[in-house]
């Protein structure tokens, strides 16, 4: 064992900093571990805001914020963990302001706060557009105050379990090489989304899972896998997110037939129309030939140039880096990619696990606030609240506990295994797998989901999982060797895609996310209004169903 | 950026080569390799690279994250000059066959191929306390009052990624690797121009000592090579122009910033041969001529005569108001940033219109939504 902390914390977004120093604040001996420097998490990239109920801009409360919420899930949100969300966030966005967030403000000097896709009130407080940016700063200036001690480029890979409690991780260390074991009392889960799995996505590299997989690897199930959502206009050919905000500013989304389409899904709202809704139209004109390789069109020509240099200048900077398309003179190719996973580890209110000193937060946990449809501004908010709640919980029970040990046949275990498949010469090479994982999750697992589809899916991973027995690593040296982490990543996925397709298989429902348009078009709120919850077993994916938590609103049709 | 260059995104490819120093952390070899690859049109230099990675050589270390300019890890210089690898396309570099040489940042020790330890920049970035000072310990109820215009004054400093492409150029930490450098002064800014914190004089007096902001050369390439518009050097005749304020101007160096300000605004580049004289007399001119010629040899600033009037004069001007309007009455002015880089940038190659008016101090700079 290198070390030994009270508290450690996994990943080091919005949720694992803000765990860390609620677990400072609160006595406890804590440590960050992250794979990539804190600052380069993907919190960082998230534009739009942050949702609460300061009432800033109109007359809010919490309650209304619940409601929207609880609505926005489709009902599968739990509305006690709904409600501890919009009770506690005006207070934390307060707390983000107070340590220096650079908000944008009302004229009266106060955080703006402006309107965000079905939300009733204008609620979503951001900084420019670039929130999640001022917020991964703002916390790391925090991190650094405290002189909180950060395991840099920590590549986290095995959780240790000793006396049916989680005691530490076992990670490689990026820059020197070497597999590390630190022990800890507590151990949380912050490490962000699972977007990889899929090739168009919103979500950074460095996002494949890896804690939901290290978690189900100890035993803890996963919730609502088959929930994650797409976003409807992300950048063809890499994913990289073009705002709501274009069309916010009234651009156009045309077919190959340079055809508003969306007049036949949605006559009234048109652009405006909410995500999921967009996502299975633009696919519908995609699936049905009207696409323009593969993608639909986002018009911002008939804005002008004035108009695009001045509110839209990202999304023009982004087009001509990433597609090379001025959208002054072109329109911009984009299509529904992967933006976000409401599933993920299941967790309660205070972020803990079924397993005793092991927690999750943000965006790796399911707890569950954004059920099947998570609303825009609600998921930096969950990474805030619900972390402050894991680090302050993870510190309590660090305080009042004493013992700390790693078996050393765990740190043994691992060091044969990665040795193995170090030394792999013969085989094949990762690349070719993750990019076959990626290209027909996107074609079997996206915004529609098919019964045979789905089956097929599922047979496609159990093949690339025989083929990842045999992967090869060409890189055998100790420093920076990215191509190892790289290869564990990919391990991880698979075994996230696996729990996806059994989980999406079993929900015959349409319900935010899960949209089955031939065989259940429809919500089945008498047999599914309840979460899936896998766990392996027998080296299988077991699914079971657990009751949505309902407090005081009971399901009501999803029309805006 | 030229506009409408490209084909339609996947319609086609490209076949690149380049060449990227290899080094071997373990043996401490070097090695200029050779690369050949075909590439989707769309390719920027990150892409690139993990095509090498992939398919030619998966021991190639390098960072990467976001893949859209916002985590800050891909910064490497290309032909000598630091980028952002995913915000560097590569289709007007394959069409014109030549072939780039990708190497590690500048000023930071090499860890591995591409990649540099960071600890050299962390460790500036935290020796000017990087945290609010708000003078109290116990939170506000609420959020204190401030408006938009008083924030907008940290707008550009705010927009950093911590990327160190700046300090990979900075010119000065290759004389004097103490110096605090761009980065960590544009944080410093970031709360001496932040209207909540109370410790301003104290950060200012830091700021001021040995390495810090006078040992500035003016070279600006911090500014050019930014990949977000945070416009350090900018960052840093702020921290000047509010130690004059505060009356912490002992030091040579607010002499010299005067100077600075007459020189940019006549000749459109600094006018180092010049300023030196000017500010320090001639006996100690003499001992920094070594210095600016060392700086020649690189290139890096111009040769002493004729006087050199850079051919972005307008830009110079423009960097002068920017001067002139913080002026005594301390930094609150004008947020510039990516979003009038690129007006910049677009009115040049369209060459149809004025720069366009930038945005007003108290105007909220334009959002999104994610
Ligand atoms: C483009 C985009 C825009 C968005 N916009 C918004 C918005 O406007 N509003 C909103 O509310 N939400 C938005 N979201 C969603 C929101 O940003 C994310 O859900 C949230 O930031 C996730 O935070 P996190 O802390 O859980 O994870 P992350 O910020 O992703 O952090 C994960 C951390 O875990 C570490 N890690 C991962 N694996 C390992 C490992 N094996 N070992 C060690 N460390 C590891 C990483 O290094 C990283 O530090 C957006 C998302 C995207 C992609
Ligand atoms: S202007 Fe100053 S800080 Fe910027 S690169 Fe030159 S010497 Fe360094
Ligand atoms: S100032 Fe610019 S170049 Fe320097 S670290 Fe910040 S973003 Fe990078
Ligand atoms: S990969 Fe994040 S800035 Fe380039």
């Amino acid at each position: 064992m290198e070390a030994k902390h009270d508290v450690l914390v996994i990943g080091a977004g919005c949720a694992g900093m803000r765990a860390a120093i609620e677990a400072h604040d609160a006595g406890a001996d804590v440590a960050l571990l992250s794979k990539i420097h804190p600052v380069r998490s993907h919190s960082g990239a998230a534009e739009g805001g942050i949702n609460a109920a300061l009432g800033n801009a109109s007359d809010d409360s919490p309650e209304e914020h619940a409601f929207d919420t609880v609505k926005g899930s489709d009902y599968l949100g739990d509305q006690d963990a709904i409600q501890i969300l919009c009770d506690e966030a005006p207070d934390d966005v307060y707390q983000l302001e107070n340590w220096g967030a650079v908000f944008s403000r009302t004229e009266d000097g106060r955080i703006a706060q402006r309107p965000f896709g079905a939300a009733g009130e204008p609620r979503t407080a951001y900084a420019a557009d670039i929130t999640g940016h001022v917020l991964v700063h703002v916390l790391y200036e925090q991190v650094m105050k405290r002189d909180i001690p950060t395991y840099e480029e920590y590549f986290a890979w095995r959780l240790v379990m000793n006396d049916d409690r989680c005691q530490g991780v076992i990670a490689w260390d990026l820059l020197h090489g070497g597999l590390k074991s630190i022990g800890a009392k507590t151990v949380i889960l912050a490490t962000g989304g699972a977007g990889r799995l899929y090739v168009g996505t919103t979500n950074a590299y460095a996002c494949t899972g890896d804690g939901m997989a290290m978690a189900l690897r100890v035993g803890v199930a996963l919730k609502d896998m088959e929930m994650m959502q797409f976003h409807p206009t992300t950048l063809a050919p890499t994913g990289v997110l073009i705002t709501e905000g274009c069309r916010g500013e009234g651009a156009y989304l045309l077919n190959s037939e340079n055809d508003r389409f969306l007049k036949r899904y949605a006559p009234n709202a048109m652009e405006l129309a909410s995500r999921d809704v967009i996502s299975r139209a633009e696919q519908t004109e995609i699936d049905e030939g009207r696409g323009v390789e593969g993608n639909v069109l986002l018009d911002l020509r008939h804005l002008g140039a004035d108009r695009i240099l001045e509110r839209l200048h990202g999304t023009r900077e982004l087009s001509m880096t990433f597609a090379g398309v001025d959208p002054i003179y072109e329109p911009i190719p984009v299509r529904p990619g992967a933006h976000y996973h409401m599933g993920g580890v299941d967790a309660d209110v205070w972020g803990q696990t079924s397993v005793t000193g092991l927690y999750a937060a943000g965006e790796c946990a399911c707890v569950s606030v954004h059920g099947a449809n998570r609303l825009g501004g609600n998921a930096l908010m969950e990474t805030i609240t619900f972390g402050k709640r894991a680090g302050r919980h993870a510190a309590d029970w660090a305080l009042s506990h004493t013992t700390v040990e790693v078996p050393r046949s765990t740190e043994t275990d691992a060091a044969r295994d990665l040795k193995q498949l170090l030394e792999r010469t013969e085989g094949e090479r990762p690349w070719s797998i993750r990019d076959e994982l990626a290209t027909t999750m996107h074609e079997n697992f996206g915004v529609f989901r098919r019964e045979e589809q789905m089956q097929e899916q599922g047979e496609i991973v159990a093949r690339l999982r025989e083929r990842y027995e045999r992967v090869v690593v060409d890189d055998k040296g100790d420093v920076f060797n990215s191509d190892l982490t790289q290869a564990l990543e990919l391990g991880f996925l698979l075994e996230l895609a696996d729990c996806m397709v059994v989980s999406g298989i079993a929900r015959k429902e349409s319900r935010g996310a899960h949209a089955r348009p031939d065989d259940f078009p429809s919500r089945d709120d008498e047999h599914y209004m309840k979460h899936t919850i896998v766990r392996v077993e027998d080296d299988r994916p077991q699914l079971e169903w657990r009751d949505v938590t309902m407090t005081k609103w009971q399901p009501q049709e999803r029309k805006y | 950026m030229a506009h409408a260059i490209a084909p339609v995104p996947g319609s086609t490819t490209m076949e690149l080569a380049l060449k990227i120093w290899r080094y071997n952390a373990e043996t401490g070899a070097k090695e200029l390799r050779r690369y050949e690859v075909e590439a989707p049109d769309w390719a920027t230099l990150l892409d690139v690279l993990d095509i090498v990675k992939d398919k030619h050589d998966g021991t190639l270390a390098y960072r990467k994250s976001c893949r859209m300019m916002i985590c800050g890890s891909c910064g490497m210089r290309m032909d000598g000059a630091a980028v952002l690898a995913c915000k560097t396309r590569m289709w007007d570099i394959a069409q014109s066959g030549h072939e780039p040489v990708i190497s590690p940042m500048g000023n930071l020790p090499v860890v591995k191929d591409l990649v540099v330890d960071m600890s050299p920049f962390w460790g500036k970035i935290r020796a000017v306390k990087p945290w609010l000072e708000p003078g109290y310990d116990e939170v506000a109820e609420k959020e204190r009052i401030v408006s938009q215009q008083q924030m907008n004054v940290i707008h550009k400093e705010a927009l950093c990624i911590m990327c160190g492409c700046c300090v990979s150029e900075c010119n000065s930490m290759e004389s004097d690797p103490e110096f605090l450098g761009p980065a960590a002064l544009a944080k410093g800014f970031r709360f001496v121009g932040d209207a909540r914190d109370q410790t301003a004089p104290e950060r200012l007096s830091d700021l001021n000592s040995e390495h810090g902001i006078w040992d500035c050369t003016r070279c600006y390439f911090c500014n050019e090579r930014c990949p977000k518009g945070v416009d350090p050097r900018d960052a840093i005749a702020k921290l000047g122009a509010e130690s004059i304020k505060e009356g912490i101007d002992h030091d040579m160096g607010a002499k010299h910033a005067k100077w600075f300000v007459t020189s940019a605004k006549t000749t459109g580049w600094l006018r180092e041969t010049e300023l030196v004289p000017k500010t320090q007399g001639i006996v100690s001119a003499i001992k920094q001529t070594k210095f600016a010629l060392g700086l020649a040899k690189r290139g890096k600033v111009p040769p002493p005569v004729p006087p050199h009037v850079a051919d972005r004069v307008k830009e110079s001007r423009a960097l002068y108001n920017l001067v002139k309007e913080q002026g005594r009455d301390g930094a609150l002015g004008i947020v510039q940033g990516e979003h009038a880089l690129g007006r910049i940038e677009f009115t040049e190659e369209a060459g149809v219109r004025e720069l366009a008016p930038e945005l007003q101090p108290g105007v909220e700079p334009p959002h999104a939504e994610g």
